[in-house]
């Protein structure tokens, strides 16, 4: 019997041992992926009524900010425009977590970064409360423009500015009360927390930055790219109506008859089986090539400073290339789009985009600047150019010319999704020197046809660009 | 006074210290709404230790003197960790004690000869079935599904089930030690032996039985790996074959194979364990529960500096996260030794016992402990499937700390009958592997 005692010992101890182990590799071995996982939000629950520094837009309106209240907790989290900066600036909530620049520069405005801090030596041995600011690129003026023009739609628009990647404006709706999250009345945020979470049109998501659509036929200015960078910029494809890539798959059609051309008459008259001809004859390597150089496939995907990076993007494009040139399967969110008009606006030369452009201490001390973060040349300066050349002939003569503005050269495009009944509009202004990129997308607005559809989503992106060039304060030639 | 006494008190007041210590840590920090007021349940706690101590020192003076600290040490961790997540706990926390201790001396009072608990054996084994099986036909109704039933009794509600299993302990030891008499004379040539004698099998099919009652028709999964793991154990050190072994765990598969393709419950449990993303209401638990371990990290938070109020199930199920989050992977591993060393002496004391009844029974308590706490450990981990079970002693959990208090009066009885073996130290457990050979 004892030695079946030692059996059952011996059993015990090699389960223990196992949980020794795995404890090990959950506390120890794994434990800064587990810390830095997307989902996770602990920290920001563990600082929730702790003194917090405030949240600022470009031109010094308080977004976010932290005051003193009677009762338990003391300290309560205010912001001051609603649901205005919910998708940017995000929210802190007890329960909940937090989003945004709240829970992505939780270390600054918590006082957690250590040069927040410690300011001075002697702060190493006094536990002061230092908190930090942060100053965002985003300016209150163009928020309120782009609010404005997507109000009563669900999509996102998202206003960069392409020399620097500073994201100026970012919206994306439905939206929601931050205030009703850092509410210290526990039972009333849980309820409107489930209400938001359950409710179909995610209010919470914000679709600007974390939300990916079938980018459709906007993905032919890649394709158009890819052929100048081919030598292929003078290939004239033969008028065609119909194009099958492979025995007995789906055909792409134009819409208004057979049409063909150069690049300019194929963007002008968004010749789908036109693009993929081409596409065929550039091959499906080079494709993913240019658009792996956009950062629109096999990397991580763009996000806003210090954002949770989350799942890859599309591994390659679609493997047949006449689809691939046309954005068959091929997903990208509104920043994205918006990443990659700003990066042919800018010459080729791709920015990472930004939404944080200063921290500073408690005092107004600037900790951190932000500096320009060029990721790559992605494409060369000329065949840059000659996209835009392409851009603003379409907003003259193509299919965005609902786009154009009165006085201002204007490059852009319009697509239209029906599979996933969402459009696009992108528009690059002034084409000849760019100082803004607006992307546009509308959700499943019940679009009657194309044409309204397109119309639809052109109006409100040619509406964001124009307020945003008039602005007074909006000088041509920097921000 | 013997010098197992003096070896317990001296490894209680030791761990006093590490239970006033870690409250005063956590009282220190900032974000804990220690008072002054939790002192008196603080002092109420080491009474209580001294009562159990005084007791021990005239019922049973010569008992293990192990056993008792190791358990007052994971109590007083529990205390610390449950008045720090919420000091209004500590009146809640003191009474089952109160209670747990007023069981602990009547158990030890009461149950001098143990050899009586064999003569009832048939009612003993009804008694544990009914209080393991009854509260689910009970409590039928709406129930949390990573919970077992409670019965409930306006103020406070009960869960007899692990007094059930403790009850059944005792049933199946003194079940298996007849049969085993019976197994030795066979053995020894005493008696014809039957060739295919089916009795053989008789444990085996009682075991299965029980098992897949739990399983199949309570949905109860955690509740059933700790009867099964108990009945295992203690069959296997009584009567093992290692192809009746197969046999028992196949049935058991096939039960569980049952229980996860139909039962709506079983399968909502089994799909969380997998993919707690895309099961966040039962899932979530052990996602935040792998954070808030990931957050401590090898050193800890220090008490009072975890995330504990963000923990679901932080005082019962998952007890386990804010102790290993505060204290670290060390201290989740100390607990985990605790434990380990609780087992090592139980199972020591099963060698040593002077019949085999008491053998037995020794190593199912012990195992009882084992198998609770590494089953509720292990579900924290996601080793298991989200479970209901308590940790021993340091969850807020009354009715599971009063078994365990009566487990290990049991344990102790054990210890003062059984004769000691030569030790120089008698501190550590030694468990006698080869040397001793099969008695």
């Amino acid at each position: 019997m004892t030695r079946r005692l030692a059996h059952v010992g011996v059993v015990f101890l090699l389960l223990y041992g196992f949980l020794f182990f795995r404890l090990e590799i959950i506390q120890v071995l794994n434990a800064d992926a587990l810390r830095n996982h997307p989902q996770n939000n602990r920290e920001i629950t563990l600082v929730f009524d702790e003194p917090r520094g405030v949240i600022r837009t470009a031109d010094g309106e308080i977004v976010a900010q932290t005051v003193a209240v009677s009762g338990r907790q003391g300290r309560l989290r205010q912001y001051p425009y609603g649901p205005l900066y919910s998708h940017v600036a995000g929210f802190i909530s007890a329960e909940n977590g937090g989003a945004g620049l709240e829970r992505t520069q939780n270390d600054f405005l918590g006082g957690e970064d250590l040069g927040v801090r410690l300011q001075d030596s002697r702060d190493l041995f006094i536990d002061r409360s230092r908190t930090g600011q942060i100053e965002m690129s985003i300016r209150h003026d163009i928020q309120l423009i782009t609010r404005a023009a997507m109000a009563g739609h669900v999509g996102a628009a998202v206003v960069i500015n392409p020399t620097t990647g500073s994201v100026l404006g970012l919206w994306s709706s439905p939206q929601f009360d931050p205030n009703h999250l850092s509410s210290h009345d526990l039972m009333a945020v849980t309820s409107d927390y489930t209400a938001l979470s359950s409710d179909p049109n995610q209010p919470l998501l914000n679709r600007a930055e974390f939300q990916s659509y079938d980018i459709g036929s906007l993905f032919t200015i890649v394709t158009a790219a890819a052929a100048i960078e081919e030598d292929l910029g003078d290939f004239v494809v033969p008028s065609i109506e119909r194009v099958t890539p492979l025995e007995g798959s789906q055909a792409i059609v134009h819409d208004g008859g057979a049409c063909g051309g150069d690049l300019e008459s194929l963007l002008i008259t968004n010749c789908s089986p036109g693009w993929a001809t081409i596409g065929t004859k550039i091959g499906g390597g080079k494709l993913n090539d240019v658009s792996q150089r956009l950062g629109l496939t096999r990397t991580s995907p763009v996000r806003l400073d210090g954002s949770p990076k989350g799942t890859l993007e599309t591994e390659s494009l679609n493997s047949s290339a006449s689809y691939a040139a046309v954005g068959e399967g091929l997903k990208a969110t509104p920043l994205q789009v918006a990443h990659l008009f700003a990066t042919i606006a800018n010459g080729g030369a791709r920015m990472q985009p930004h939404a944080v452009s200063r921290v500073r201490t408690y005092d107004g001390k600037v900790l951190e600047e932000f500096t320009l973060n060029p990721l790559r040349q992605s494409l060369s300066k000329e065949t840059a150019a000659e996209l835009r050349q392409l851009l603003a002939e379409n907003v003259v003569s193509g299919t965005a010319q609902n786009l154009s503005i009165n006085g201002t050269p204007v490059g852009g495009m319009v697509a239209t999704q029906f599979l996933g009944k969402h459009g696009w509009a992108v528009t690059i202004a002034p084409v000849t020197l760019p100082d803004l990129v607006v992307a546009v997308l509308l959700e499943d607005d019940s679009f009657s046809d194309q044409q309204v559809a397109e119309a639809n989503v052109a109006a409100i992106a040619r509406r964001i660009t124009e307020a945003v060039l008039r602005l007074p304060s909006f000088k041509v030639g920097g921000s | 006074m013997t010098r197992q006494r003096i070896v317990e008190l001296t490894l209680l007041l030791l761990a006093a210290f590490i239970t006033v210590a870690t409250v005063t840590v956590a009282a220190v920090n900032e974000r804990v709404a220690l008072s002054w007021a939790v002192i008196p349940y603080l002092l109420g706690l080491m009474a209580l230790w001294a009562v159990t101590h005084l007791a021990l020192r005239r019922w049973a003076p010569s008992s293990n003197g192990l056993l008792f600290p190791i358990t007052a040490l994971l109590q007083g961790v529990g205390f610390a960790f449950m008045i720090r997540i919420d000091p209004e706990l500590a009146d809640n926390h003191f009474a089952w004690s109160l209670a747990a201790t007023c069981a602990f001396l009547l158990a030890l009072r009461g149950l001098r000869d143990l050899t009586w608990l064999q003569k009832v054996r048939p009612y003993v084994g009804v008694g544990g079935a009914l209080l393991l099986l009854a509260p689910a036909s009970i409590a039928r109704g709406p129930r949390q599904l990573d919970a077992s039933p409670v019965i409930d009794l306006g103020a406070i509600s009960i869960a007899p089930q692990q007094l059930g299993n403790l009850v059944l302990i005792t049933f199946f030891a003194a079940w298996l030690s007849q049969y085993r008499s019976r197994n030795t004379a066979e053995h020894l040539g005493q008696v014809q032996p039957l060739e295919g004698d089916p009795s053989r099998f008789l444990p085996l099919i009682g075991g299965w039985l029980l098992t897949s009652v739990i399983i199949i028709f309570h949905s109860d999964m955690s509740l059933a790996f700790v009867t099964f793991v108990i009945f295992v154990s203690m069959w296997w050190i009584a009567a093992g074959r290692i192809r009746d072994l197969a046999i028992l765990l196949t049935a058991i598969a096939g039960s569980v194979a049952v229980a996860a393709g139909s039962i709506a419950e079983t399968k909502s449990i089994f799909a969380a364990w997998i993919d707690p993303w895309a099961n966040l209401e039962l899932g979530e638990a052990s996602i935040r529960s792998s954070f808030a371990l990931a957050g401590g990290g090898l050193t800890g938070t220090g008490p009072g500096g975890g995330s504990a109020d963000w923990m679901p199930g932080a005082t019962d199920l998952f007890a386990f996260v804010p102790v290993a989050e505060e204290l670290g992977f060390i201290g989740g591993a100390a607990i985990l030794l605790s434990y380990l060393l609780l087992v090592g002496v139980g199972l020591r004391l099963a060698v040593a016992a002077r019949t085999e009844f008491d053998t037995i029974l020794a190593s199912g308590i012990a195992i009882f402990f084992a198998g609770q706490a590494w089953a509720s450990i292990a579900a924290v981990v996601r080793f298991l499937p989200p479970t209901g079970l308590s940790l021993p002693f340091v969850a807020l959990n009354g009715s599971l700390l009063i078994t365990c208090n009566i487990a290990l009066a049991l344990l102790l009885r054990i210890s003062e009958t059984a004769p000691n073996i030569s030790d120089r130290t008698q501190l550590l457990p030694q468990i006698t592997l080869q040397s001793q050979g099969d008695q």
